[in-house]
């Protein structure tokens, strides 16, 4: 590999797609969602900025180890969570334009995005908090219930796109849509597309579903002893998490709206997203109370997991 | 010929699996894999018999063609097997020693701490 | 010395090591550890030597004890038979027994009798290493009889402790009932065909089954599953992995059950070559979807550290008897190097469960709590295997799932079968659950608060750390290196699965496959693999930048990291004013949301793990007739 090809692999790692692009509109959405939420509920809000500025402020706080956890762990639990991240915005194309194509990255991107929620249950679990310990074992459920809605939808993409010979790479997915059509205006795919809706919100861990970090109840869960630093990296995880998930839709349903043009790929995309973002997270936490943990997972197995069912029965029978 | 060793060795099998399903005393139960072993043994010496063979005793000069015997191997494999069961049993046995030592019973159904 | 003796010398020297330990290890245990190390590390090497031979040059090993060769096509004598697929097992086989030797050195250095716990290991592995290797089905049957008796035995080595004499009883109990129908299949086989060889008996099943033969058949493969300990025969499994030593809990889950799955591989493969039938592989992708769920949400509900991995061990064999039953090469890659997985991480797990067990005294968890301050190479050991068991990446566990995944997917779009689809939702469903479960324990017993109990509780020596740092950093470098071990592990074992004309003409002369018209399993499904170095450079380069990103923040004057002594209330950790103590949160308060929307399926469960031995056989034998049915029904 020479040099120029390394620059441009660093390039696309550290500015577009990955690091740079991934938090700077990942910071854009959460504060879109925040000032949208503001809006509905007929207050001013925080300028869009504000999810930025509350990084930086964490960032330059004192960071406390309380004597209970175990210090390595516990620092080391947001980074591992935001490296998974960064690499999980890498496998995500902008449309056309993707740093990795391998064969199966739709399985890669599952597992990727357990990744962040281990790390916050883990860094939680290390802190020795009693609130921290039921934060993650909410968390944890959280988890089991969305997955199994989550797996359903990304198998009845594969075989929509695939066929016969079964699709798992997000590129190809993109492309098949260039030819023929988003996958969001074929009939059979549109429970799969609520089903997706309503998996985002439960995976960025936005109300009803953030039974896991619970404010008003548990003091933020896993969080609770987290302070300086760390906790800035945890804020920036679920910023960059939004913006991966609504990325993910946009290309598993509206993938294949290409110009030609890399920078105005971007910006369409960022569109979908935000418009995912107002959908999913904003406009339900606007008019939903917090679920229970009980109600949450039984939620997710029958509704949400009906849909996606249903929506792969659909595709199986070839509509 | 062979068929009632057959339908006798089944049954003892059959009784032994019974057995070891339907009594709650360790002893019987033993008893129950005993049965069992027994009624495999039966079958497999049964599956060599050769109607009206000679014992399988040569030497290389005497075995021409044509010549006329029960299936030695069988023979070898129920000894085997034999000798297996015994060991299946005395340990069991000894494992119910040491059971009625710790527990103060041979009822299957109260020595039970490890579950669900 | 030719190589070809290799295989029967290694069996050879664990059965005189055990001789040798009973004769001369009485008094002294320099002699016995000499022994068990020397009887072990002997097996290792001359397995290992076989390594460029079998699975690099691609050459079968075939020997008859005593030179009995074939006559007339006839095989006489025992044949042992080391093809890629035995390989592969034999070095599950001994790496396992050397690693658990040299963790027992310490961790049984405080129980009485050492010398009849060391007799009786070495006669284990010399059983299993017997079993994986041998070309004769009676052989085969006679190494599963030692193997139980001698696991029964370590069962109840400590047989003072909870239940450990009773998990052996049982183990015998069903452990008997499945040789006996292995040794009633063989012996129909034997009535049938007049041989006990595995290539002959493969030359003259293949496609060619009477009555007699498929109830062979079906009494085999009830027996060697009983030996793998799959749903609903894994009852005693539970037991006996909860109250072994731990040294020996990882031989169970590392090589015993190993051994059922190599049989039950060599019988559907090789020995009957029924694989191609479609109602085999249905039967065994129901059996191991049902074992895999059941496992997993049998583990959730468990408050003992062994006992929810001894589950968790019943769930991985699942996914291996799932991805072999399939019947693409891609299937058995993936089950196959799920295999050799599980071994790695759940003999690392229970190794750490060991090091718990020594250093605390117990693993019930709900007595556990905060050891990661005080354990510190355990728990990351413990954190390592966990995530490879979870299967996330770039640990092993996650390349092996994957390729399970992504096989019985492609079944489901080859065949249009729907069964399949399922099977693949419900093993990416186990996976989450295996996650949630070692969430509990981490949280249980490492994390979490200390108990007063535990204020003066120590790492284990480094003799016992050492081969849990081994399977560590195999379990890492196995996930990392994918191709290595595809190309020099994986493709000949799956190959030699396959090709089965190749494995009888090696033992009975050259020909002898096409003279009975035996031909190769057809499998579908090419390799592929996730492998992609470019993803690891990313990673590596943003985990440097975000260490960077963190020092730089960490020497800020305000951005300081502080630490505190328990004095200070600023160190402390929350708890709203209350007066009282902060309260560990144990194993079993956690998930208590999940179980109570399942409630009513976890009483059934645990209805049914009644403890009852008589219970568990009635299970046995309904699920053996139920194969036999089904046998009958779908395979005529």
């Amino acid at each position: 590999m020479d040099i120029t090809g390394a620059l441009y692999i660093l390039f696309k790692i550290l500015i577009f797609p990955g690091l740079l692009f991934a938090v700077v509109i990942g910071l854009f959405l959460a504060g879109l969602d925040r000032k949208l939420l503001a809006r509905m509920q007929k207050r001013v809000g925080p300028p869009l900025r504000q999810p930025l500025f509350d990084f930086l402020k964490l960032l330059g706080k004192e960071t406390i180890v309380p004597h209970a956890a175990n210090k390595t762990v516990y620092l080391a639990a947001p980074v591992v969570g935001f490296t998974a991240l960064i690499v999980l915005a890498l496998f995500i194309p902008v449309f056309g334009y993707s740093t990795f194509s391998g064969n199966g990255d739709l399985i890669v991107i599952l597992y990727l995005l357990t990744i962040p929620a281990v790390a916050l249950i883990v860094g939680g679990s290390s802190s020795g908090s009693p609130y921290a310990g039921i934060g993650i074992s909410r968390e944890m459920v959280t988890m089991m219930s969305y997955e199994l809605p989550l797996v359903v939808v990304l198998l009845t993409v594969a075989r929509k796109v695939g066929g016969s010979a079964l699709c798992f790479s997000l590129g190809d997915i993109v492309s098949w849509q260039a030819e023929n059509g988003c996958l969001a205006f074929h009939p059979a795919m549109i429970p799969a597309l609520l089903a997706m809706l309503l998996v985002i919100p439960a995976e960025v861990g936005t109300q009803p579903f953030d039974v896991a970090e619970a404010e008003t109840e548990i003091c933020e869960g896993p969080l609770i002893e987290y302070s300086g630093a760390p906790l800035a990296v945890f804020k920036l995880n679920t910023a960059v998490k939004m913006f991966i998930m609504t990325a993910l839709f946009a290309n598993l349903f509206f993938g294949g709206i290409e110009t030609g043009y890399v920078a105005l790929d971007a910006v369409i995309m960022v569109a979908i997203c935000a418009l995912v973002t107002f959908f999913s997270m904003t406009l339900i936490h606007a008019v939903t109370a917090r679920l229970k943990i009980e109600h949450l997972f039984k939620f997710y197995w029958t509704v949400v997991a009906g849909l996606a069912a249903l929506s792969l029965i659909l595709v199986w029978v070839g509509l | 010929m062979m068929l009632v060793n057959y339908i006798a060795s089944v049954i003892l099998v059959v009784l032994g699996l019974y057995t070891i399903i339907t009594k709650k005393n360790l002893i019987k139960i033993v008893l129950g894999m005993g049965i069992v072993d027994y009624g495999i043994n039966l079958f497999i010496v049964s599956t060599g018999y050769n109607d009206g063979g000679t014992a399988p005793i040569y030497n290389m000069t005497e075995l021409v063609s044509g010549a006329y015997f029960v299936d030695p191997v069988p023979q070898a494999l129920t000894l085997t097997s034999i000798v297996i069961g015994a060991c299946v049993d005395a340990m069991a046995l000894s494992l119910v020693i040491k059971l009625y030592r710790q527990y103060k019973t041979v009822d299957a159904s109260e020595i039970r701490r490890l579950r669900g | 010395m030719s190589y070809v003796h290799f295989p029967v010398i290694a069996v050879m020297t664990l059965f005189m090591g055990a001789f040798l330990t009973v004769v001369l290890g009485k008094h002294s245990r320099a002699v016995r550890s000499f022994l068990a190390i020397a009887a072990s590390g002997i097996a290792f090497v001359l397995i290992a030597m076989l390594v460029k031979p079998v699975l690099i040059d691609g050459e079968i090993i075939s020997y008859w004890m005593g030179n009995w060769n074939p006559v007339n096509g006839y095989a006489i004598g025992i044949g042992y038979e080391v093809d890629q697929l035995g390989m592969f097992f034999a070095l599950l086989v001994v790496s396992t027994i050397l690693l658990s030797a040299v963790y027992s050195l310490r961790y049984i250095e405080r129980d009485s009798s050492q010398e009849f716990y060391y007799v009786l290991f070495l006669m284990l592995s010399g059983s299993v290493l017997g079993l994986v290797l041998t070309g004769d089905v009676f052989n085969m049957f006679i190494m599963i009889e030692i193997m139980t008796f001698t696991a029964v035995g370590l069962t109840a080595f400590r047989n003072t402790g909870f239940g450990s004499v009773e998990a052996a009883f049982k183990y015998l109990v069903i452990g008997s009932i499945g040789s006996s129908f292995t040794l009633f299949g063989i012996a129909i086989l034997y009535g049938q065909c007049h041989t006990l060889n595995m290539a002959q008996l493969s030359a003259m099943l293949s496609g060619n089954h009477s009555p007699a033969t498929l109830m062979a058949f079906a009494l085999m493969f009830t027996g060697l599953a009983v030996k793998s300990y799959i749903v609903p025969f894994h009852t005693p499994a539970a037991d006996a992995y909860t109250t072994a030593p731990s040294s020996i809990s990882m031989v169970f889950s590392g090589m015993v059950n190993k051994a059922g799955v190599y049989g039950i591989i060599r019988l559907v493969y090789i020995i009957f070559r029924t694989m191609d039938i479609p109602a085999v592989q249905t039967l065994m992708v129901i059996f191991g979807a049902v074992t895999m769920f059941i496992g997993v949400t049998m583990a959730l509900a468990q408050h003992d550290f062994k006992r929810l991995l001894a589950f968790h061990s019943i769930s991985q064999i699942g996914y291996v008897i799932t991805a072999v039953g399939l019947c693409t090469s891609l299937g058995l890659t993936g089950g196959l190097f799920h295999a050799m997985n599980h071994t790695l991480f759940k003999g690392l797990l229970f190794l750490c469960a060991g090091a718990v067990l020594r250093a605390t005294g117990t693993t019930n968890l709900d007595q556990l709590g905060g050891l990661s301050k005080k354990m510190p190479a355990t728990t990351v050991c413990f954190l390592i295997g966990a995530f490879s068991i979870s299967g996330l990446p770039p640990f092993n566990g996650f390349a092996s799932k994957w390729l399970v995944y992504q096989a019985a997917y492609d079944k489901a779009v080859t065949t249009g079968n729907f069964l399949y689809v399922f099977v693949t939702i419900v093993a990416l469903i186990v996976s989450v659950m295996t996650l949630a479960s070692f969430i509990k324990v981490t949280q249980a017993a490492f994390f979490g608060q200390l108990p007063e109990r535990l204020k003066d509780v120590e790492e284990v020596p480094f003799l016992m750390q050492l081969p849990m740092w081994i399977m560590s950093a195999l379990c890492v470098l196995s996930g990392v290196f994918y191709n290595f071990v595809d190309k020099y592990l994986l493709v000949p074992a799956v190959s030699a699965a396959l090709g089965v004309s190749r494995y009888i003409d090696s033992m009975m002369g050259s020909g002898y496959a096409a003279e009975k018209c035996v031909t190769d399993i057809q499998a579908s499904g090419v390799h592929f693999s996730y492998w992609n170095p470019m993803v690891w450079l990313a990673l590596f380069v943003i985990v440097l930048c975000a260490a960077c990103l963190c020092i730089l923040t960490s020497k800020g004057s305000r951005g300081e990291i502080l630490e505190g002594d328990g004095e200070d209330g600023k160190y402390a950790t929350f708890f709203s004013g209350e007066k009282a103590l902060p309260s560990h949160v144990g194993g079993s308060d956690l998930f208590w949301g999940f179980k109570t929307d399942w409630k009513g399926y976890f009483n059934i469960m645990e209805g049914l793990h009644s403890g009852v031995v008589n219970d568990y056989a009635l299970y046995v034998v309904a699920a053996a007739a139920i194969v036999v049915v089904f046998t009958f029904m779908f395979m005529r």
